[in-house]
């Protein structure tokens, strides 16, 4: 987990794909977020399936939600 | 740059870099906006915000810097996104389909398709770079000449200026004894995308994009691959009929949205 001014990033992984672009991802500690995909991922068209390994920024107004800011390549 | 902190509705827009600006509540990024343009010259924005207000702060603060038209891409799914940017005065300029392709040529029913007569394909890394270059040329001029390029899905890897080909190792072609008639790009990072397929304008309906969709999926199937993805224009009908003809699935929707 790394926290900077951004907020706080945490990696996880791609457990649940939703309705409504929206993505249940599993935190390396094991908590469970949802999560949406940045604009600068859509832009790129960049896609995110089921069990990609992924990067979460946590909103600080509620760590139970996020959004993908990164893909993994593995 | 400097900054020039502004502060509506509880939130400071700052414009942090050239095409890069930040909502602050107090010291806290609480949302970010990018703009960058594509190699065909338009200029695409992003937001992501935690809240309303901190969208429309940055939206506001966007427009006012940037020149008309501006684009963006939202999950037609996401309707709060989309709900944000229309409010911004965003309307949508065109939606996509997104297709997840089987590979497998038990479901694509394609394991006995061949290229017509006098036509063969030449598989991707053994193209002739030359010939490679003219019908991408050749095809984007007659794009162009027609439906206009940007009404493609579009294209994103910054290229040198007047060059379309990236990697030529990409591209799988139909070929005739002296010129390429038809080209498909498959480019993958994690899964298979087809960037491009398309065929030149005297040549078509005679099964060569079949062809080479069969040639492409079979060679996928063979790396391990059960799906590859593809973006159609709605308007394309004829790409929509190709694709869902060999079991493709419409997986999703892209809005572009244009103010």
């Amino acid at each position: 987990m790394t926290r900077n001014r951004n907020g706080i990033e945490v990696e996880g992984r791609v457990v649940e794909c939703l309705r409504s672009a929206m993505f249940t991802v599993e935190l390396e500690d094991g908590h469970r977020v949802l999560a949406h995909i940045s604009g600068k991922i859509r832009k790129n068209y960049i896609k995110i399936v089921l069990e990609d390994r992924v990067l979460v920024e946590l909103t600080p107004y509620d760590l139970s939600r996020g959004r993908i800011v990164f893909r993994y390549r593995n | 740059m400097k900054p020039f902190p502004s502060r509506l509705s509880g939130y400071a827009v700052t414009r942090v870099a050239d095409r890069h600006w930040h909502a602050l509540d107090d010291d806290l990024v609480v949302g970010r906006g990018y703009a960058e343009h594509r190699p065909d010259g338009r200029l695409f924005v992003s937001i992501d915000a935690w809240h309303d207000a901190a969208f429309d702060r940055l939206a506001e603060a966007m427009l006012a810097d940037l020149p008309a038209p501006l684009h963006t891409l939202v999950d037609e799914a996401d309707t709060e996104l989309t709900v944000r940017w229309r409010r911004a005065g965003f309307t949508i300029g065109r939606r996509e389909w997104e297709y997840a392709v089987p590979t497998d040529p038990r479901v694509t029913g394609l394991a006995h398709v061949q290229p017509p007569s006098g036509v063969t394909i030449v598989p991707a890394g053994q193209t002739d770079e030359d010939l490679l270059r003219a019908v991408d040329r050749a095809i984007r001029d007659e794009v162009e000449a027609t439906a206009g390029w940007r009404s493609m899905p579009a294209e994103v890897i910054p290229l040198p200026e007047g060059d379309t080909i990236v990697d030529p190792s990409k591209y799988a072609v139909a070929a005739a004894p002296d010129r390429y008639l038809a080209l498909v790009r498959v480019v993958t990072v994690i899964r298979p995308r087809i960037g491009l397929l398309a065929v030149r304008a005297g040549e078509r309906r005679r099964g060569i994009a079949r062809a080479l969709l069969a040639h492409t999926l079979e060679t996928l199937h063979r790396s391990g691959f059960d799906t590859a993805w593809a973006e159609v224009h709605e308007s394309n009908e004829a790409a929509s009929a190709l694709l869902e003809g060999i079991g493709a699935r419409p997986a999703g929707s892209n809005l572009e949205l244009v103010r």
